[in-house]
Protein backbone atom coordinates (compact mmCIF):
# COMPACT_ATOMS: atom_id res chain seq x y z
CA UNK A 1 0.00 0.00 0.00
CA UNK A 2 2.87 2.65 0.02
CA UNK A 3 2.23 5.42 -2.41
CA UNK A 4 -1.13 4.07 -2.52
CA UNK A 5 -2.41 7.05 -0.43
CA UNK A 6 -2.47 10.67 0.45
CA UNK A 7 -1.83 10.28 3.21
CA UNK A 8 1.11 7.61 3.62
CA UNK A 9 2.81 10.81 1.71
CA UNK A 10 1.49 13.30 4.29
CA UNK A 11 1.78 11.02 7.03
CA UNK A 12 5.36 10.60 7.72
CA UNK A 13 6.24 13.78 7.43
CA UNK A 14 5.69 16.33 10.30
CA UNK A 15 4.27 18.69 7.88
CA UNK A 16 2.16 16.80 6.74
CA UNK A 17 0.65 15.72 9.77
CA UNK A 18 0.41 19.84 10.69
CA UNK A 19 -1.21 20.12 7.30
CA UNK A 20 -3.81 17.28 7.98
CA UNK A 21 -4.27 19.14 11.46
CA UNK A 22 -4.94 22.68 9.80
CA UNK A 23 -7.29 20.85 7.94
CA UNK A 24 -9.11 19.28 10.55
CA UNK A 25 -9.39 22.59 12.78
CA UNK A 26 -10.91 24.44 9.98
CA UNK A 27 -13.26 22.08 9.11
CA UNK A 28 -14.57 22.10 12.79
CA UNK A 29 -14.50 25.92 13.22
CA UNK A 30 -16.25 26.33 9.93
CA UNK A 31 -19.84 27.60 11.46
CA UNK A 32 -18.27 29.82 13.25
CA UNK A 33 -15.74 30.97 10.35
CA UNK A 34 -18.70 30.90 7.96
CA UNK A 35 -21.29 32.41 10.59
CA UNK A 36 -22.48 35.05 8.33
CA UNK A 37 -22.49 32.74 4.91
CA UNK A 38 -24.83 29.96 5.41
CA UNK A 39 -24.62 29.29 1.78
CA UNK A 40 -21.14 28.14 2.17
CA UNK A 41 -21.90 26.11 5.37
CA UNK A 42 -25.14 24.47 3.13
CA UNK A 43 -22.84 23.72 0.23
CA UNK A 44 -20.65 21.69 2.60
CA UNK A 45 -22.92 19.66 3.79
CA UNK A 46 -24.05 19.14 0.54
CA UNK A 47 -20.04 17.82 -0.23
CA UNK A 48 -20.53 15.75 2.66
CA UNK A 49 -23.58 13.96 1.71
CA UNK A 50 -21.97 12.95 -1.58
CA UNK A 51 -18.57 12.68 -0.01
CA UNK A 52 -19.76 9.42 2.42
CA UNK A 53 -21.69 7.19 -0.41
CA UNK A 54 -17.36 8.22 -2.52
CA UNK A 55 -15.96 6.43 0.71
CA UNK A 56 -17.73 3.60 -0.16
CA UNK A 57 -17.57 3.19 -3.73
CA UNK A 58 -13.75 4.41 -3.27
CA UNK A 59 -13.33 0.96 -1.13
CA UNK A 60 -14.51 -0.79 -4.23
CA UNK A 61 -13.57 0.98 -6.99
CA UNK A 62 -9.43 2.30 -6.09
CA UNK A 63 -8.91 -0.77 -3.10
CA UNK A 64 -10.81 -3.56 -4.38
CA UNK A 65 -10.84 -2.96 -7.73
CA UNK A 66 -15.04 -3.52 -8.55
CA UNK A 67 -17.24 -1.53 -9.90
CA UNK A 68 -20.34 -0.59 -9.01
CA UNK A 69 -22.74 1.66 -11.33
CA UNK A 70 -25.74 1.90 -9.29
CA UNK A 71 -24.59 3.01 -5.91
CA UNK A 72 -26.81 6.00 -5.72
CA UNK A 73 -29.47 3.23 -5.23
CA UNK A 74 -28.09 1.74 -2.20
CA UNK A 75 -28.15 5.10 -0.82
CA UNK A 76 -31.35 5.68 -1.34
CA UNK A 77 -32.10 2.94 0.76
CA UNK A 78 -30.62 4.31 3.53
CA UNK A 79 -32.33 7.31 2.83
CA UNK A 80 -35.88 5.89 2.53
CA UNK A 81 -35.38 3.61 5.55
CA UNK A 82 -33.97 5.92 8.25
CA UNK A 83 -37.02 8.59 6.66
CA UNK A 84 -40.16 5.94 7.54
CA UNK A 85 -38.46 5.02 10.85
CA UNK A 86 -38.11 8.13 11.88
CA UNK A 87 -41.44 9.50 10.32
CA UNK A 88 -43.50 6.71 10.61
CA UNK A 89 -42.08 4.84 13.74
CA UNK A 90 -40.69 7.69 15.48
CA UNK A 91 -37.25 6.47 15.96
CA UNK A 92 -34.43 8.95 16.49
CA UNK A 93 -31.93 9.84 14.72
CA UNK A 94 -28.62 7.84 14.95
CA UNK A 95 -30.23 4.85 15.20
CA UNK A 96 -32.54 5.32 12.32
CA UNK A 97 -28.98 5.89 10.30
CA UNK A 98 -27.60 2.92 11.29
CA UNK A 99 -30.45 1.17 10.57
CA UNK A 100 -30.88 2.43 6.98
CA UNK A 101 -27.10 1.74 6.48
CA UNK A 102 -27.51 -1.91 7.71
CA UNK A 103 -30.49 -1.92 5.13
CA UNK A 104 -28.06 -0.82 2.10
CA UNK A 105 -25.75 -3.00 3.37
CA UNK A 106 -27.78 -6.03 3.98
CA UNK A 107 -29.14 -5.65 0.38
CA UNK A 108 -26.00 -5.26 -0.95
CA UNK A 109 -25.15 -8.68 0.40
CA UNK A 110 -28.19 -9.92 -1.36
CA UNK A 111 -27.25 -8.70 -4.41
CA UNK A 112 -23.60 -9.72 -4.31
CA UNK A 113 -23.73 -13.20 -3.66
CA UNK A 114 -25.07 -14.17 -6.80
CA UNK A 115 -23.16 -11.31 -8.48
CA UNK A 116 -19.84 -11.11 -7.16
CA UNK A 117 -19.11 -14.57 -8.94
CA UNK A 118 -19.63 -13.15 -12.40
CA UNK A 119 -16.88 -11.48 -14.15
CA UNK A 120 -16.31 -8.39 -13.62
CA UNK A 121 -18.02 -6.50 -16.65
CA UNK A 122 -20.88 -8.45 -16.16
CA UNK A 123 -20.89 -7.50 -12.66
CA UNK A 124 -20.75 -3.90 -13.45
CA UNK A 125 -23.93 -4.30 -15.65
CA UNK A 126 -25.75 -6.20 -12.59
CA UNK A 127 -24.81 -3.08 -10.44
CA UNK A 128 -25.93 -0.54 -13.17
CA UNK A 129 -29.52 -2.64 -13.41
CA UNK A 130 -29.85 -2.80 -9.99
CA UNK A 131 -29.43 0.87 -9.28
CA UNK A 132 -32.04 1.31 -12.21
CA UNK A 133 -34.71 -0.85 -10.38
CA UNK A 134 -34.16 0.58 -7.15
CA UNK A 135 -34.59 4.37 -8.68
CA UNK A 136 -38.06 3.11 -10.19
CA UNK A 137 -39.32 1.39 -6.69
CA UNK A 138 -38.62 4.71 -5.34
CA UNK A 139 -40.14 6.79 -8.06
CA UNK A 140 -43.30 4.35 -8.10
CA UNK A 141 -44.04 2.58 -5.25
CA UNK A 142 -46.38 6.05 -3.84
CA UNK A 143 -47.79 4.30 -1.05
CA UNK A 144 -44.30 3.93 0.72
CA UNK A 145 -42.02 6.34 -0.84
CA UNK A 146 -44.57 8.84 -1.57
CA UNK A 147 -43.75 8.55 -5.45
CA UNK A 148 -42.38 10.99 -7.50
CA UNK A 149 -43.11 13.75 -4.72
CA UNK A 150 -41.14 11.81 -2.45
CA UNK A 151 -41.73 12.12 1.43
CA UNK A 152 -41.31 15.84 2.80
CA UNK A 153 -40.88 16.38 6.11
CA UNK A 154 -37.59 14.27 7.31
CA UNK A 155 -36.90 15.32 10.84
CA UNK A 156 -33.49 16.54 12.30
CA UNK A 157 -32.04 14.37 15.24
CA UNK A 158 -33.02 16.53 18.08
CA UNK A 159 -30.70 18.74 20.55
CA UNK A 160 -27.80 17.55 22.24
CA UNK A 161 -26.72 18.86 25.80
CA UNK A 162 -23.04 18.65 26.25
CA UNK A 163 -23.73 20.98 29.58
CA UNK A 164 -21.61 23.67 28.65
CA UNK A 165 -23.27 24.11 25.43
CA UNK A 166 -26.61 22.87 23.46
CA UNK A 167 -25.90 22.30 20.17
CA UNK A 168 -29.42 22.20 17.87
CA UNK A 169 -29.06 20.19 14.82
CA UNK A 170 -32.27 22.16 13.37
CA UNK A 171 -30.03 24.93 12.93
CA UNK A 172 -27.11 24.96 10.27
CA UNK A 173 -23.92 25.26 11.98
CA UNK A 174 -25.63 21.94 14.49
CA UNK A 175 -26.26 20.43 11.57
CA UNK A 176 -22.75 20.70 10.30
CA UNK A 177 -21.38 19.32 12.92
CA UNK A 178 -23.30 16.37 12.93
CA UNK A 179 -22.45 15.91 9.19
CA UNK A 180 -18.77 16.02 10.04
CA UNK A 181 -19.39 13.71 12.76
CA UNK A 182 -20.47 11.50 10.10
CA UNK A 183 -18.50 11.61 7.61
CA UNK A 184 -15.40 11.51 10.06
CA UNK A 185 -16.83 7.95 11.25
CA UNK A 186 -17.02 6.94 7.29
CA UNK A 187 -13.37 8.11 6.73
CA UNK A 188 -12.26 6.12 10.27
CA UNK A 189 -14.00 3.66 8.71
CA UNK A 190 -12.36 3.90 5.41
CA UNK A 191 -8.99 4.37 7.07
CA UNK A 192 -8.88 0.90 9.65
CA UNK A 193 -10.11 -1.10 6.36
CA UNK A 194 -7.43 0.10 4.38
CA UNK A 195 -4.62 -0.18 7.09
CA UNK A 196 -5.75 -3.48 8.29
CA UNK A 197 -4.68 -6.97 6.46
CA UNK A 198 -8.36 -7.30 5.06
CA UNK A 199 -7.26 -4.49 3.40
CA UNK A 200 -4.00 -5.83 2.08
CA UNK A 201 -6.17 -8.71 1.12
CA UNK A 202 -8.36 -6.25 -0.92
CA UNK A 203 -5.76 -4.44 -2.67
CA UNK A 204 -3.95 -8.47 -3.86
CA UNK A 205 -7.27 -8.97 -5.69
CA UNK A 206 -7.34 -5.68 -6.91
CA UNK A 207 -3.92 -6.16 -8.25
CA UNK A 208 -3.89 -10.00 -9.16
CA UNK A 209 -7.23 -12.19 -8.43
CA UNK A 210 -5.79 -15.66 -9.52
CA UNK A 211 -2.53 -14.63 -6.90
CA UNK A 212 -4.64 -13.28 -4.18
CA UNK A 213 -6.16 -16.80 -4.17
CA UNK A 214 -3.18 -19.23 -4.34
CA UNK A 215 -2.02 -17.15 -1.61
CA UNK A 216 -5.06 -17.87 0.25
CA UNK A 217 -7.54 -15.31 -0.06
CA UNK A 218 -11.03 -16.36 -0.50
CA UNK A 219 -11.55 -13.66 -2.99
CA UNK A 220 -15.83 -14.09 -3.21
CA UNK A 221 -15.99 -13.54 0.40
CA UNK A 222 -13.83 -10.87 0.71
CA UNK A 223 -15.75 -8.91 -2.55
CA UNK A 224 -18.59 -9.91 -0.59
CA UNK A 225 -17.57 -8.46 2.97
CA UNK A 226 -16.11 -5.17 1.39
CA UNK A 227 -19.66 -4.98 -1.33
CA UNK A 228 -21.58 -5.00 1.85
CA UNK A 229 -19.55 -2.34 3.73
CA UNK A 230 -20.00 0.21 0.62
CA UNK A 231 -23.10 0.05 0.23
CA UNK A 232 -23.51 0.47 3.90
CA UNK A 233 -22.05 3.56 3.63
CA UNK A 234 -24.03 4.63 0.65
CA UNK A 235 -27.11 4.41 2.96
CA UNK A 236 -25.18 5.98 5.22
CA UNK A 237 -24.43 8.87 3.21
CA UNK A 238 -28.30 8.85 1.57
CA UNK A 239 -29.91 9.02 5.21
CA UNK A 240 -27.60 11.88 5.74
CA UNK A 241 -28.80 13.80 2.84
CA UNK A 242 -32.59 13.30 3.69
CA UNK A 243 -31.87 14.44 6.54
CA UNK A 244 -30.38 16.99 5.35
CA UNK A 245 -32.49 18.13 2.95
CA UNK A 246 -35.74 17.59 5.05
CA UNK A 247 -36.81 15.48 1.77
CA UNK A 248 -36.69 12.27 0.72
CA UNK A 249 -36.93 12.04 -3.13
CA UNK A 250 -36.01 9.61 -6.07
CA UNK A 251 -34.54 12.39 -7.85
CA UNK A 252 -31.26 12.61 -5.93
CA UNK A 253 -30.82 8.67 -5.85
CA UNK A 254 -30.91 8.05 -9.93
CA UNK A 255 -28.87 6.88 -12.30
CA UNK A 256 -27.23 10.06 -13.05
CA UNK A 257 -26.58 10.50 -9.99
CA UNK A 258 -24.50 6.98 -9.55
CA UNK A 259 -22.62 7.99 -12.23
CA UNK A 260 -21.26 11.36 -10.82
CA UNK A 261 -20.48 9.45 -7.92
CA UNK A 262 -17.89 6.86 -10.05
CA UNK A 263 -16.98 9.84 -11.70
CA UNK A 264 -16.33 12.22 -8.46
CA UNK A 265 -14.31 9.20 -7.02
CA UNK A 266 -11.83 8.95 -9.85
CA UNK A 267 -11.65 12.64 -10.49
CA UNK A 268 -10.65 13.23 -6.27
CA UNK A 269 -8.08 9.73 -6.50
CA UNK A 270 -9.78 6.23 -6.45
CA UNK A 271 -7.46 4.13 -4.19
CA UNK A 272 -6.29 7.50 -1.91
CA UNK A 273 -7.78 8.23 1.59
CA UNK A 274 -8.66 11.59 0.92
CA UNK A 275 -10.06 10.75 -2.71
CA UNK A 276 -13.19 11.40 -2.03
CA UNK A 277 -13.26 14.14 -0.18
CA UNK A 278 -11.31 16.25 -2.54
CA UNK A 279 -13.73 14.59 -5.44
CA UNK A 280 -17.07 15.59 -3.40
CA UNK A 281 -15.39 19.47 -2.99
CA UNK A 282 -14.72 19.53 -7.28
CA UNK A 283 -18.14 17.86 -7.96
CA UNK A 284 -20.31 19.73 -5.35
CA UNK A 285 -18.53 22.70 -3.97
CA UNK A 286 -16.33 24.59 -6.75
CA UNK A 287 -20.02 24.58 -9.10
CA UNK A 288 -22.02 25.71 -6.23
CA UNK A 289 -20.05 28.31 -5.32
CA UNK A 290 -18.88 29.55 -8.57
CA UNK A 291 -23.02 29.79 -9.50
CA UNK A 292 -22.96 27.26 -12.12
CA UNK A 293 -26.02 26.42 -13.96
CA UNK A 294 -26.48 22.49 -13.99
CA UNK A 295 -26.06 22.17 -17.47
CA UNK A 296 -22.15 23.83 -17.48
CA UNK A 297 -21.59 21.90 -14.13
CA UNK A 298 -21.71 18.59 -15.73
CA UNK A 299 -20.14 20.37 -19.19
CA UNK A 300 -17.33 21.86 -16.51
CA UNK A 301 -16.56 18.02 -15.17
CA UNK A 302 -16.18 16.38 -18.41
CA UNK A 303 -14.00 18.74 -19.58
CA UNK A 304 -11.88 17.93 -15.96
CA UNK A 305 -12.46 14.27 -16.20
CA UNK A 306 -11.16 14.30 -20.04
CA UNK A 307 -7.70 16.74 -18.98
CA UNK A 308 -7.65 14.20 -15.98
CA UNK A 309 -7.73 10.77 -18.25
CA UNK A 310 -4.57 12.70 -20.07
CA UNK A 311 -2.48 14.38 -18.05
CA UNK A 312 -3.22 12.90 -14.01
CA UNK A 313 -4.48 9.27 -14.46
CA UNK A 314 -3.81 9.04 -10.87
CA UNK A 315 -6.87 12.09 -10.04
CA UNK A 316 -5.99 14.73 -8.04
CA UNK A 317 -4.76 13.48 -5.10
CA UNK A 318 -2.14 11.64 -7.40
CA UNK A 319 -1.41 14.94 -8.55
CA UNK A 320 -1.19 16.68 -5.15
CA UNK A 321 0.49 13.49 -3.98
CA UNK A 322 3.30 14.23 -6.87
CA UNK A 323 3.48 17.88 -6.30
CA UNK A 324 4.21 17.21 -2.78
CA UNK A 325 6.92 14.90 -3.05
CA UNK A 326 8.49 17.57 -5.81
CA UNK A 327 8.40 19.63 -3.36
CA UNK A 328 10.22 18.27 -0.55
CA UNK A 329 12.66 16.60 -2.65
CA UNK A 330 13.57 18.92 -5.49
CA UNK A 331 12.49 18.23 -8.72
CA UNK A 332 11.97 15.01 -11.15
CA UNK A 333 11.76 13.18 -8.13
CA UNK A 334 11.34 9.67 -9.71
CA UNK A 335 9.40 6.32 -7.78
CA UNK A 336 13.08 4.61 -7.41
CA UNK A 337 14.60 7.86 -5.48
CA UNK A 338 11.51 8.42 -3.71
CA UNK A 339 12.08 5.25 -1.95
CA UNK A 340 15.84 5.74 -1.62
CA UNK A 341 15.38 8.91 -0.01
CA UNK A 342 12.89 7.28 2.83
CA UNK A 343 14.13 8.06 6.34
CA UNK A 344 14.87 4.40 7.77
CA UNK B 1 0.40 -45.12 6.06
CA UNK B 2 -1.05 -42.44 3.21
CA UNK B 3 1.36 -40.97 1.22
CA UNK B 4 1.83 -37.45 1.70
CA UNK B 5 1.15 -36.29 -1.81
CA UNK B 6 -0.93 -38.71 -4.02
CA UNK B 7 -1.79 -37.72 -7.61
CA UNK B 8 -4.17 -40.68 -9.28
CA UNK B 9 -5.05 -40.84 -12.71
CA UNK B 10 -5.55 -37.32 -13.34
CA UNK B 11 -7.16 -36.01 -16.58
CA UNK B 12 -7.71 -33.08 -17.93
CA UNK B 13 -8.72 -31.86 -21.52
CA UNK B 14 -8.95 -28.51 -23.23
CA UNK B 15 -11.14 -28.66 -25.80
CA UNK B 16 -9.63 -31.11 -28.01
CA UNK B 17 -6.58 -31.47 -26.61
CA UNK B 18 -5.81 -34.26 -23.57
CA UNK B 19 -3.49 -31.63 -21.39
CA UNK B 20 -3.00 -34.86 -18.82
CA UNK B 21 -4.40 -38.52 -19.70
CA UNK B 22 -3.97 -40.32 -16.66
CA UNK B 23 -1.35 -38.79 -14.56
CA UNK B 24 -0.27 -40.93 -11.75
CA UNK B 25 2.19 -39.97 -9.20
CA UNK B 26 2.56 -41.17 -5.33
CA UNK B 27 5.38 -39.36 -2.95
CA UNK B 28 6.10 -40.75 0.14
CA UNK B 29 8.57 -38.62 1.45
CA UNK B 30 9.57 -34.69 1.71
CA UNK B 31 12.17 -34.37 -0.84
CA UNK B 32 13.14 -32.32 -4.00
CA UNK B 33 10.88 -33.62 -6.91
CA UNK B 34 11.83 -31.84 -10.23
CA UNK B 35 9.39 -32.51 -12.67
CA UNK B 36 10.72 -32.81 -16.91
CA UNK B 37 9.39 -33.25 -20.02
CA UNK B 38 9.02 -31.03 -23.79
CA UNK B 39 6.53 -27.93 -24.21
CA UNK B 40 2.76 -29.08 -23.87
CA UNK B 41 3.40 -32.32 -21.58
CA UNK B 42 1.06 -31.06 -19.50
CA UNK B 43 3.13 -30.23 -16.17
CA UNK B 44 1.82 -26.91 -15.72
CA UNK B 45 -1.65 -28.39 -15.92
CA UNK B 46 -0.65 -30.29 -13.39
CA UNK B 47 0.05 -27.81 -11.00
CA UNK B 48 -2.87 -25.92 -11.78
CA UNK B 49 -5.27 -29.16 -11.18
CA UNK B 50 -3.15 -29.90 -7.49
CA UNK B 51 -3.69 -26.09 -6.48
CA UNK B 52 -6.96 -25.80 -7.63
CA UNK B 53 -6.68 -23.69 -10.37
CA UNK B 54 -8.66 -26.21 -12.88
CA UNK B 55 -10.68 -29.11 -11.94
CA UNK B 56 -9.71 -32.42 -13.16
CA UNK B 57 -12.13 -34.48 -15.41
CA UNK B 58 -10.95 -37.54 -13.45
CA UNK B 59 -8.91 -39.03 -11.08
CA UNK B 60 -7.91 -37.65 -7.61
CA UNK B 61 -5.63 -35.79 -5.68
CA UNK B 62 -4.86 -36.69 -2.41
CA UNK B 63 -2.66 -34.98 0.69
CA UNK B 64 -2.09 -37.49 3.59
CA UNK B 65 -4.95 -39.38 2.78
CA UNK B 66 -7.16 -36.59 2.55
CA UNK B 67 -9.18 -36.17 -1.04
CA UNK B 68 -8.39 -32.45 -1.47
CA UNK B 69 -9.02 -32.63 -5.56
CA UNK B 70 -12.35 -30.39 -5.72
CA UNK B 71 -11.03 -27.61 -3.11
CA UNK B 72 -10.80 -24.65 -3.94
CA UNK B 73 -6.91 -22.38 -4.60
CA UNK B 74 -7.57 -20.27 -1.62
CA UNK B 75 -8.52 -23.38 0.71
CA UNK B 76 -5.52 -25.59 -0.69
CA UNK B 77 -3.15 -22.43 0.27
CA UNK B 78 -4.39 -22.81 3.64
CA UNK B 79 -3.74 -26.55 4.11
CA UNK B 80 -0.24 -26.02 3.30
CA UNK B 81 -0.03 -25.53 -0.95
CA UNK B 82 2.45 -22.49 -2.12
CA UNK B 83 2.86 -22.40 -5.96
CA UNK B 84 4.51 -20.13 -8.19
CA UNK B 85 3.25 -19.51 -11.89
CA UNK B 86 5.01 -20.17 -14.89
CA UNK B 87 4.48 -16.43 -16.10
CA UNK B 88 5.59 -15.15 -12.54
CA UNK B 89 3.25 -13.65 -10.55
CA UNK B 90 4.00 -10.72 -7.56
CA UNK B 91 1.87 -7.72 -6.36
CA UNK B 92 3.39 -5.17 -8.50
CA UNK B 93 1.73 -2.04 -6.92
CA UNK B 94 3.41 -3.40 -3.55
CA UNK B 95 6.62 -2.99 -2.23
CA UNK B 96 8.85 -6.48 -2.03
CA UNK B 97 8.74 -6.79 1.33
CA UNK B 98 4.85 -6.15 1.40
CA UNK B 99 4.43 -8.99 -0.95
CA UNK B 100 7.02 -11.34 1.19
CA UNK B 101 4.81 -10.37 4.50
CA UNK B 102 1.50 -10.84 2.64
CA UNK B 103 2.47 -14.65 2.02
CA UNK B 104 2.62 -14.74 5.98
CA UNK B 105 -0.50 -13.10 6.46
CA UNK B 106 -3.49 -15.05 7.91
CA UNK B 107 -6.24 -14.16 5.00
CA UNK B 108 -9.41 -16.02 6.99
CA UNK B 109 -11.73 -13.05 6.71
CA UNK B 110 -12.58 -13.59 10.74
CA UNK B 111 -9.00 -13.12 11.62
CA UNK B 112 -8.05 -10.14 9.48
CA UNK B 113 -11.60 -8.97 10.96
CA UNK B 114 -10.38 -9.38 14.82
CA UNK B 115 -7.18 -7.72 13.51
CA UNK B 116 -8.93 -5.03 12.34
CA UNK B 117 -10.67 -4.47 15.03
CA UNK B 118 -8.26 -5.10 18.14
CA UNK B 119 -5.57 -3.00 15.41
CA UNK B 120 -3.59 -6.14 16.34
CA UNK B 121 -0.15 -7.09 14.42
CA UNK B 122 -1.49 -10.08 12.97
CA UNK B 123 1.27 -13.13 11.75
CA UNK B 124 2.28 -10.74 9.33
CA UNK B 125 4.17 -7.98 11.14
CA UNK B 126 5.64 -10.88 13.37
CA UNK B 127 7.30 -12.12 10.29
CA UNK B 128 9.30 -8.52 9.15
CA UNK B 129 12.75 -10.55 10.29
CA UNK B 130 12.32 -13.95 8.68
CA UNK B 131 11.07 -11.95 5.42
CA UNK B 132 14.40 -9.89 5.62
CA UNK B 133 16.25 -13.05 6.05
CA UNK B 134 14.54 -14.96 2.93
CA UNK B 135 15.06 -11.44 0.99
CA UNK B 136 18.48 -10.81 1.75
CA UNK B 137 19.50 -14.96 0.94
CA UNK B 138 18.13 -13.70 -2.32
CA UNK B 139 19.73 -10.27 -3.03
CA UNK B 140 16.94 -8.70 -2.63
CA UNK B 141 17.20 -6.82 0.91
CA UNK B 142 18.26 -3.51 -0.83
CA UNK B 143 15.06 -3.37 -2.50
CA UNK B 144 12.70 -4.31 -0.05
CA UNK B 145 11.05 -0.43 -0.31
CA UNK B 146 10.86 -0.70 -3.84
CA UNK B 147 7.49 -1.90 -5.65
CA UNK B 148 8.07 -5.09 -7.29
CA UNK B 149 7.09 -3.41 -10.67
CA UNK B 150 10.54 -2.13 -10.42
CA UNK B 151 12.25 -5.40 -10.47
CA UNK B 152 13.74 -7.31 -13.47
CA UNK B 153 12.09 -10.68 -14.21
CA UNK B 154 14.57 -12.60 -12.72
CA UNK B 155 14.60 -10.33 -9.18
CA UNK B 156 10.31 -10.69 -9.58
CA UNK B 157 10.95 -14.19 -10.12
CA UNK B 158 13.06 -14.64 -6.57
CA UNK B 159 10.76 -12.73 -4.91
CA UNK B 160 7.57 -15.04 -6.11
CA UNK B 161 9.68 -17.46 -4.93
CA UNK B 162 10.01 -15.82 -1.38
CA UNK B 163 6.55 -15.20 -1.33
CA UNK B 164 5.46 -18.86 -0.79
CA UNK B 165 8.04 -19.73 1.40
CA UNK B 166 7.54 -17.22 3.92
CA UNK B 167 3.84 -18.75 4.46
CA UNK B 168 5.78 -22.15 5.50
CA UNK B 169 3.74 -24.55 3.23
CA UNK B 170 4.24 -28.41 3.05
CA UNK B 171 4.10 -28.77 -0.33
CA UNK B 172 5.94 -26.28 -2.61
CA UNK B 173 5.41 -26.68 -6.36
CA UNK B 174 7.54 -24.28 -8.10
CA UNK B 175 6.90 -23.72 -11.88
CA UNK B 176 10.12 -23.13 -13.96
CA UNK B 177 11.82 -20.75 -10.99
CA UNK B 178 15.19 -20.55 -12.79
CA UNK B 179 13.67 -19.28 -15.97
CA UNK B 180 15.08 -15.61 -16.94
CA UNK B 181 17.34 -15.81 -14.10
CA UNK B 182 20.89 -15.04 -14.57
CA UNK B 183 23.91 -17.76 -14.46
CA UNK B 184 25.20 -15.75 -11.07
CA UNK B 185 21.63 -15.66 -9.37
CA UNK B 186 20.98 -19.19 -10.72
CA UNK B 187 23.36 -20.20 -8.00
CA UNK B 188 22.18 -17.64 -5.52
CA UNK B 189 19.23 -19.57 -6.36
CA UNK B 190 20.26 -23.45 -6.35
CA UNK B 191 21.43 -22.82 -2.90
CA UNK B 192 18.79 -20.97 -1.87
CA UNK B 193 16.27 -23.45 -2.44
CA UNK B 194 18.62 -26.41 -0.80
CA UNK B 195 18.84 -24.49 2.50
CA UNK B 196 15.23 -23.86 2.50
CA UNK B 197 15.05 -27.28 2.00
CA UNK B 198 17.23 -28.03 4.42
CA UNK B 199 15.81 -25.62 6.93
CA UNK B 200 12.33 -27.40 6.74
CA UNK B 201 12.08 -30.79 4.89
CA UNK B 202 8.62 -30.45 2.90
CA UNK B 203 8.15 -31.63 -0.41
CA UNK B 204 9.19 -29.81 -3.28
CA UNK B 205 7.86 -30.18 -6.87
CA UNK B 206 9.62 -28.15 -9.54
CA UNK B 207 8.93 -28.08 -12.97
CA UNK B 208 12.59 -26.96 -14.88
CA UNK B 209 13.21 -26.91 -18.51
CA UNK B 210 17.31 -26.20 -16.98
CA UNK B 211 18.47 -29.46 -17.33
CA UNK B 212 21.98 -28.88 -15.38
CA UNK B 213 19.68 -27.11 -12.53
CA UNK B 214 17.20 -29.26 -11.49
CA UNK B 215 19.46 -32.55 -11.65
CA UNK B 216 21.63 -30.82 -9.20
CA UNK B 217 18.75 -29.75 -7.49
CA UNK B 218 16.46 -32.66 -7.18
CA UNK B 219 16.55 -35.97 -5.79
CA UNK B 220 13.79 -37.58 -7.62
CA UNK B 221 12.37 -36.99 -11.26
CA UNK B 222 9.27 -37.26 -12.85
CA UNK B 223 9.54 -36.82 -16.59
CA UNK B 224 6.57 -36.23 -18.30
CA UNK B 225 5.24 -36.59 -22.32
CA UNK B 226 1.75 -36.13 -24.05
CA UNK B 227 -0.45 -36.10 -20.58
CA UNK B 228 1.41 -39.08 -19.07
CA UNK B 229 3.69 -40.12 -16.46
CA UNK B 230 6.75 -41.52 -18.89
CA UNK B 231 8.83 -42.94 -16.12
CA UNK B 232 10.53 -41.83 -12.66
CA UNK B 233 13.62 -42.35 -11.26
CA UNK B 234 16.94 -40.59 -9.66
CA UNK B 235 18.45 -37.84 -11.72
CA UNK B 236 21.40 -40.38 -12.92
CA UNK B 237 18.67 -43.08 -14.39
CA UNK B 238 16.61 -40.52 -16.27
CA UNK B 239 19.55 -38.95 -17.93
CA UNK B 240 20.54 -42.41 -19.08
CA UNK B 241 17.38 -43.71 -19.86
CA UNK B 242 16.92 -44.34 -24.13
CA UNK B 243 13.17 -43.80 -23.85
CA UNK B 244 13.48 -39.98 -21.95
CA UNK B 245 16.61 -38.91 -24.34
CA UNK B 246 14.30 -40.03 -27.21
CA UNK B 247 11.09 -38.05 -25.74
CA UNK B 248 12.77 -34.84 -24.41
CA UNK B 249 16.77 -34.77 -23.89
CA UNK B 250 17.12 -35.56 -27.48
N1 LIG C 1 -6.30 -22.98 -20.04
C1 LIG C 1 -6.04 -23.72 -21.15
N2 LIG C 1 -6.89 -23.69 -22.19
C2 LIG C 1 -6.65 -24.42 -23.30
N3 LIG C 1 -5.59 -25.21 -23.46
C3 LIG C 1 -4.70 -25.29 -22.46
C4 LIG C 1 -4.87 -24.54 -21.26
N4 LIG C 1 -3.83 -24.81 -20.43
C5 LIG C 1 -3.06 -25.68 -21.10
N5 LIG C 1 -3.57 -25.96 -22.31
C6 LIG C 1 -2.99 -26.92 -23.27
O1 LIG C 1 -2.69 -28.09 -22.57
C7 LIG C 1 -1.47 -28.64 -23.01
C8 LIG C 1 -0.53 -28.79 -21.85
O2 LIG C 1 -0.12 -27.51 -21.45
P1 LIG C 1 0.81 -27.21 -20.19
O3 LIG C 1 0.89 -25.74 -20.04
O4 LIG C 1 0.33 -27.98 -19.03
O5 LIG C 1 2.21 -27.79 -20.66
P2 LIG C 1 3.62 -27.66 -19.96
O6 LIG C 1 4.15 -29.02 -19.78
O7 LIG C 1 3.55 -26.82 -18.78
O8 LIG C 1 4.44 -26.94 -21.12
P3 LIG C 1 5.62 -25.85 -21.02
O9 LIG C 1 6.86 -26.60 -20.77
O10 LIG C 1 5.63 -25.22 -22.36
O11 LIG C 1 5.26 -24.92 -19.96
C9 LIG C 1 -0.95 -27.72 -24.08
O12 LIG C 1 -1.30 -28.27 -25.34
C10 LIG C 1 -1.69 -26.43 -23.85
O13 LIG C 1 -1.89 -25.74 -25.06
MG1 LIG D 1 4.27 -25.04 -18.25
Amino acid sequence: MTAMTALTAMTAPRAGRLAIAIVALLALAAPFLLADQPYFLHVLILTMTFAIPAIGLNLLLGYTGLVSLGHMGFAGVGAYTTALLMMDHGWSAVPAMAAGAAAAGVLGVLVGIPCLRLRSHFFIIVTLAVGMILFALFNNLDGITGGAEGLPGVPRPGPLDLGFMVIDFRRLGGFYWFALVVTLFALLVQYLIVRSDFGRSLAAIRQDEILAAARGVNVFAHKLAIFGISTALAGLGGALKVMFLRVAAPLSFELLESINLVLLTIVGGAGYLAGPIIGALVYVAIPEILRFADAWRLVLFGVILVAMTLFAPRGLSGMIEAGWRRLRRGPAVTGEEAADGRPA
Amino acid sequence: MAALLEIRDISKAFGGIQALDGVDVAIDAPGIYGLIGPNGAGKTTLFDVVCGRQVADRGEVRAEGRAVGRLSPDRLARLGFARTFQECRVFPDETCLDNVLFGAQDKRLGVEWRQLLTRGMGARSARRDEAMRLLTLVRLDTYADRPAAALSYGQRRLLEIVSTLIARPRFLLLDEPASGINPTLLNVLHDFLLKMYEERPIVFLVVEHNMPFIMSLASHIVVMHQGRVLTTGSPADIQRDPAVIDAYLG
